[in-house]
This record gives structure tokens, sequence and C-alpha cells, in this order.
């Protein structure tokens, strides 16, 4: 291809976007990869919630009293042997209780009145994946020597259902956004199509070939999709930087993602999906209106 | 005899020259629209390379189908369309750009692009065929002045008269260098001191080596010419005089059948 051909398109491709757009409908291009990017955005911090989460989650197996080291050295090798088990970790009861007093702070007086260590020994399991702890768990309390488990019975399968449930939910939505901004965009070249529907006649009288007439309309697609994206990129950026500031002065335990190169690696990625929108919008529609 | 056979060979050599010669060859071509409406009705033609051709008939006789068969905006129901070689009815949508690069057409009412000068409509054509731009402007001014107007090549289409802005749409059409150039009634829209204008510069293009083909109406220009005429009628061709005139008149001209 010619350069000066290139230049053609984008040269052609940049004045009807910019003689066809409207406000209306730049802005609900923007806006649409607005409510996308923050989607993603809220995703992205579930996501990092959970993962801190899951690397916390540990079952614990609470062991009978009275076993011999050989007998507590069995068990070891048994919940070592499970099926899904990372990491064993022995917590002996008196480790147990300096725990337990660490966790208690200020109210550890209350262990002092108990008296004796109430604590048996216990293993520390960790999972290799947190989605199948409830099944090990359930597999480790079948050994005999073993008292019983813990392992936050509960939250962590409510936790995963809802870490689901916003994914899927979110990627609905995410559909409908993408549909929304191909069809602007679509419409907006529609209406390009229309207003040179003479030159593209002749364009083809003198025999300008199919991808010659249907590239400035590529263009024009992507032009749109990227200054759209960039818009929302650049209002995305700024108000997520305004919300972290808000969340982590009211709620500093909860752990949002503060450094900047995953949510800047966010807007990259929205810019290129406005280009990659806008072209598959300008190829489909044009392609739809110009009959050859 | 090899005396016979010599003949019959040379007989036989002139047969396939002859065929080869045809720029366009039209077998059995029949197009009827969606709609029932007959464009084309079983037309059996050729048309020899360098010839100029007067298509004559009444409105709805089959004019413009004919035409627009030649460049493959309509598709035959059924026969075959050669090119210049080529079979217009089985090439790939792909090689119709180029087909019409080869085949031009002009019209009644210019297809002149208004937001464009002329020197702009006719660098159109170069651009958008993807031309070398080094050779555009002068190929431009070439074609311009070929048509009288290189003086009024910054001149809009709405600044120039009918007669000017079918010259332009003529430069726009050879500025390409076609094989064939199509005019659908080019002077259909305009008064007969200019029509005999346009027509002086078809027959210029046409001494150049193109071509041409051109339906019309005008009866006074096809009587003063005596060029070949082909007339259709119902889709029919239903005179084609090497030398005719724009009615059959009696004892003139050979009947062909439908």
């Amino acid at each position: 291809m010619r350069l000066a051909t290139v230049w053609y398109f984008l040269a052609e491709g940049w004045r009807s976007a910019r003689r066809n757009v409207s406000l209306i409908s730049l802005g609900t291009i923007a806006a649409s990869l607005f409510v996308l990017g923050a989607l993603a955005l809220i995703l992205m911090n579930l996501n990092h919630v959970s993962q801190l989460l899951q690397a916390r989650i540990e079952i614990r197996a609470f062991l009978e009293d009275g076993l011999l080291p050989e007998g507590v050295a069995a068990i070891r090798a048994q919940i070592q042997a499970t099926d899904g088990v990372a990491q064993v970790t022995f917590v002996s009861k008196d480790e147990g209780l300096r725990r337990l007093r660490g966790q208690l702070g200020e109210h550890a007086g209350i262990l002092d009145v108990v008296g004796e260590n109430p604590l048996p020994d216990a293993f520390d399991v960790r999972v290799e994946d947190a989605d199948r702890t409830a099944q090990v768990a359930a597999r480790i309390s079948r050994i005999p020597g073993v008292l019983g488990v813990n392992y936050g019975q509960g939250f962590t399968e409510k936790l995963l259902a809802t870490m689901r449930l916003v994914g899927v939910a979110g990627a609905v939505v995410a559909a409908l956004f993408v549909a929304a901004v191909v069809f602007i965009v679509g419409n907006t070249i529609r209406l390009t199509v229309i207003s040179r529907a003479r030159e593209i006649e002749v364009m083809k009288l003198v025999g300008a070939t199919d991808w010659f007439i249907r590239w400035p309309f590529l263009v024009e697609g992507m032009v749109l999709g990227l200054v759209g994206a960039a818009i929302s990129g650049l209002l995305l950026f700024a108000g997520y930087n305004l919300a972290v500031r808000y969340i982590t002065g009211l709620a500093p335990f909860i752990p949002v993602i503060t450094a900047p190169e995953p949510v800047a690696a966010l807007c990259v990625a929205l810019l290129l999906m406005g280009v990659l929108m806008g072209a598959v919008a300008g190829g489909v529609f044009v392609k739809r209106y110009l009959r050859v | 005899m090899p005396r016979a056979i010599e003949v019959y060979q040379v007989n036989s050599i002139f047969q396939e020259l002859r065929e080869v010669m045809m720029l366009i060859r039209l077998y059995s071509v029949s197009k009827v629209y969606p709609n029932g409406a007959v464009g084309l009705l079983n037309v059996d033609t050729y048309i020899r390379q360098g010839e100029f051709v007067f298509l004559v008939g009444p409105s709805g006789a089959g004019k413009t189908t004919f035409m627009n068969l030649l460049t493959r905006q309509v598709l035959p129901t059924q026969g075959q369309v050669i090119v210049d070689g080529r079979n217009v009815v089985r090439m790939r949508p792909s090689e119709v750009p180029y087909l019409r690069r080869a085949v031009r057409m002009i019209f009644q009412d210019y297809k002149l692009l208004p937001n464009k000068t002329a020197y702009e409509n006719v660098a159109f054509a170069l651009r958008v065929t993807e031309a070398n731009p080094r050779q555009v402007r002068t190929r431009v001014m070439e074609s311009l002045e070929l048509v009288g107007l290189a003086c009024k090549a910054r001149a809009y289409p709405g600044e120039l008269s009918g007669g000017e802005q079918q010259r332009v749409s003529i430069a726009r059409a050879i500025v390409g260098d076609p094989t064939i150039l199509l005019a659908d009634e080019p002077t259909g829209n305009l008064d007969l001191d200019t029509s005999w204008g346009i027509m002086e510069l078809l027959l210029r293009i046409n001494k150049r080596g193109t071509t041409v083909i051109m339906a019309t109406h005008n009866r006074s220009i096809v009587n003063g010419m005596m060029r070949r005429v082909i007339e259709l009628d119902g889709g029919k061709i239903v005179r084609d005089d090497e030398r005719g005139a724009y009615r059959r008149e009696a004892g003139h001209g050979m009947v062909l059948p439908g």
C-alpha cells in the first residue's frame, strides 16, 4: 500500500469523524467505556481482596490429647498425603496459646482466668486451591486422631460465590455496554455513509476496490473509539484516585489497589478496546451499508 | 490439393483473428429483473476494438441494461458477457474494480462531486484507484486540456455550465486511459450546439483508440455521425446498421431476427 494511500485513509477517516460525531454520541461512547472500566476496577479490587484472603485461608486440624510423638508424625504424614494439601505446619499447645495471646492483645488476661492451657496440639494446613478448602477439611477430619477441623466454615464459600456472581453480572453488563459502543459507532458511520453516498458511488464507478472504500470508515470508527476511550480513561484514572483516597481515609482496613500500574494498564486496555470496537463497528456496518 | 488447405487455413486464422479483435462479445444474454421487468432478451452481439457505436431505442428498451452489464453493475440472468478477454459474469467480485478501470462511464447527470473542484474531481478518480501520486498532476491537467477546460481547473461544478460539467466528467472518465467509454445519454441535458461539442470530443477520444458506446435519443446526432447503430426494443436487438440513421427507413438497413 502506498504511503499516500495510507495518508488518504487517515485524513478521510479523521475528517468525517470530526464532521459527523456529536457530543451525545461521543459522550455515550465515553460513558459506556467508563462503566466498563469501572466494572473492571471493581472486579480487580474484589480479586485483590479475595487473593489476600485466600492466602490467609488455612485449615486448623486439632488433635486428640495424649498422642505419642509417633502418632502425631503418622497423622502429619496422612494429612500431607491428602489430595489438595500444599503445606502442613505443626502448632504445639504452647505455640497455639502464645498466638492466641497475641491475637487477643489487651484482653489476654482472660486466659489467666482459665489457668491451664485449654488448647490441644494442632496442624495448620494450607490448601492448594481455595475452592476446595471444604473438601480437604472434610477429608482431614476423618483421619483418626483428629479431633476436629476449623477453617472459617461458610465464609470462604460465601466469598467465592459472591466473586463468581459479581463476575457473571459484570460480564453481562460489560457485554451490553460493548454492544452499545459498537452500535453508537456504527450509527455515526451510517450517517457518514449516507452523507457520502454520491462519493462512494463515484468511487465504485471509477474502480476503487471495496477495501479502499472501506478503510476510511474503519479509521473513522477507530478515531471515535479512541477519543471516547481517552476521555473515559482520564475520568477513570482521576476518579479512581479520588475514590481510593476516600476509602483509605474512611476504612483503612479495606485492602484496595493503590498502585498506579494496574489502573494505568486498565486505561491502556480501554484505549485498545475502544479502537478495536470502533474498527469492528466500522467494518461490520460499512459492509452492511455499502452495497457494491 | 495443397492450395485448398492453405485457403482453409487462412480463413480459419482470419476467423480467429476476428474473434480476438472482438472487444466485447455477448452470448445469448438475457436480463430479467426481480420485479419481472425485461432488460435484455437473448441478445447476441459483438463490438470491435476502436468502434464507435450508438445504442438507440425507446425508453425501457434495454440500453442502460446493456451498459450496466459491461461494468457488472447488473449480472445477466442468462448468457455470457466477455469484455476484453474477461468473462464479466464469472469474474470474482474482487476483479470488478479492475474491470471498471478499463470500462468507464459518463452520464446524463454528470455525477460530479459538488464539493470538489474540476481538478479535484478528475484527480479523485486517479487517487481512489491508487495511481502513482507523482503522476496525478500531469495526467489530470492533460485530461482537462484534452476536454478544453484546463483554464477552469479550479472551478466547482456549480460554477460551470452543463456542457462544461459534462466535459469534466469526460476528463474524469478518460484520465485512467480506459479501453471502453460508455456514455449513457451524455447530451440528454444539453442544447444542440453544446451536444455537438461533446460529440466532437467523444470522436477525438475514439480516434485515440478508445471504444465508445453511446446510448442516446438524439436523432440529429445519430443521423449526422453515420456510425454503427444498434437499435433495441423490448430488450431485443431489432436493428444493427454499420452506418445507420436514428430511425430505420424503408429499404435501408438490415433487420436482425430477435
